[in-house]
């Protein structure tokens, strides 16, 4: 997806960090070795929180450690861990990722993106027949998401809840006393990250007369909109009792998903400050 | 209020393609945050927003809110705020959008009811955007500003909770450190 749910790792203890990239590590292992090397490269830090979260509300613990080297950093050795959830985010990375390429090749007819899906085609099928239903869902939903920016949409609540709806499906991990909440938290989830990245997004959308959700929206209410949709998920996060992982789970939604505006807004006000002196 | 199709300077058989891209290009060259903010893009980018809406919602020929919400209305716009209070007071929002949909002129108080609509939907986002523009056109309402508290308390609490974690302010040095770290980890961030 985007890579806005990652940890603040400022404000981690070395362990917590420590643990934190094993888990990373752990998934982009379990991708190369589920979905061929190829596949890791499509790996990013939303998918981590994803195995955080659901390890911690279903309480599993880390069932397999160790120490490699890999392609990324053939230098130095370094931890992972991995365990059954870590099996279903890869699987569900794998379903984003090729309708994310499908989309990129229907919206601008991309070569590179038509070969990307198909790289993909044989794994995606393997999870297809896994996941029927979470994959009919959420194709369906992505088809609707399209038509709704298609059409031009100018109340952002409504491409935002189509998205939400994707992320709820990803995040309901079985059918159980768990489901209901964990879609309600992946769906508020999800409908941040669909406005965060239209924020981000929102100048370069206007000067290349793109779709942005927000258009008819003053971008000095942004910020205060963010907050909101982060108080939505956040709210339901708190009803989820959290105990394994509090803290980490914690840096990353009050924290971490502020990182990537923030440096975006730092490095314009240091533009700004270049261009007036 | 102007008409519209001449706000955006299309005819009125312009297919939606068309008015989206004829909206957009005013977009481009009058909104504010590529202006300077200056009154006059402010302004006009208002109007055009404005235009575009209306025709999105079917305002001009009647219509209204049902594109979007599927609904069975299928009023002809004669009605008033005290209708739209009623829908409200029973909960009924997308009615109370309907007819509001079908009002040409926006004025506070328009702003101020589909901000309550929309929130009773769980439109967060038109909600707050919605409160917002009814005090900035009537800063002295406050039943306006009541509402438009409302709704950013929510995000108020979470932000304070937020500013626990610390401040970005050193976020320029932290983030080289990151690009260094990143040189040595995975295909991250």
């Amino acid at each position: 997806m985007f890579g806005y749910v990652a940890a603040n790792r400022e404000k981690l203890n070395e362990d917590q960090e420590k643990y934190y990239k094993a888990c990373y590590c752990g998934l982009c292992r379990t991708l190369g070795k589920e979905h061929g090397a190829k596949s890791r490269i499509t790996l990013n830090y939303d998918m981590t929180f994803l195995v955080l979260i659901l390890s911690s509300v279903y309480n599993i613990k880390v069932v397999e450690k160790g120490q490699e080297r890999c392609v990324a950093h053939p230098l130095d050795k370094h931890d992972y861990w991995y365990n059954d959830i870590t099996k279903y985010a890869s699987d569900m990375n794998i379903l984003l990722t090729y309708f994310n390429f499908l989309d990129d090749w229907e919206d601008d007819w991309s070569l590179l993106a038509l070969g990307e899906a198909k790289v993909y085609h044989k794994e995606f099928e393997k999870v297809e027949k896994k996941y029927p239903e979470k994959t009919k869902l959420i194709r369906g939903k992505l088809k609707e998401l399209s038509l709704i920016e298609k059409r031009g949409e100018t109340n952002p609540d409504i491409p935002a809840e189509s998205f939400g709806e994707i992320l709820g499906e990803v995040f309901a991990y079985k059918k159980d006393e768990h489901e209901s909440k964990l879609r309600d938290f992946g769906k508020a989830l999800g409908k941040f990250i669909y406005i965060m990245d239209a924020v981000m997004d929102f100048k370069e959308d206007l000067n290349k007369e793109r779709y942005n959700p927000l258009i008819t929206v003053p971008s000095n209410m942004f910020k205060d909109i963010l907050n909101i949709l982060m108080a939505d998920c956040t709210e339901v996060y708190e009803s989820l009792n959290i105990v394994k992982d509090k803290e980490l789970i914690e840096n990353i939604l009050y924290s971490g998903v502020w990182m990537k505006y923030e440096f975006k807004k730092a490095k314009e006000k240091e533009k700004n400050h270049e261009r007036s002196l | 209020m102007r008409d519209p199709y001449e706000v955006l300077g299309v005819s009125r058989d312009a297919s939606d393609e068309e008015i989206s891209k004829a909206y957009r290009r005013l977009a481009k060259k009058y909104h504010p945050d590529l202006n300077n903010g200056d009154d006059y893009s402010t302004k006009k980018m208002s109007e055009i927003n404005n235009a575009y809406e209306s025709i999105k919602n079917g305002t001009p020929f009647g219509g209204g809110y049902q594109q979007a919400y599927n609904s069975g209305y299928t009023g002809s716009g004669s009605f008033n705020f005290e209708t739209v209070r009623k829908y409200i007071a029973v909960g009924q929002y997308i009615q109370a959008l309907n007819i509001l949909g079908n009002m040409r002129d926006r004025t506070a108080e328009w702003y101020y009811f589909s901000a309550v609509a929309h929130a009773g939907i769980g439109n967060r986002i038109m909600a707050v955007n919605h409160a917002q523009m009814a005090v900035n056109m009537d800063p002295s309402n406050d039943e306006y500003k009541r509402v438009l508290d409302l709704l950013q308390n929510r995000g108020r609490t979470y932000q304070q909770r937020s500013q626990t974690f610390g401040s970005f302010e050193d976020i320029g040095t932290m983030c080289v450190r990151f690009a260094l770290l990143n040189m040595f980890c995975c295909w991250c961030c």
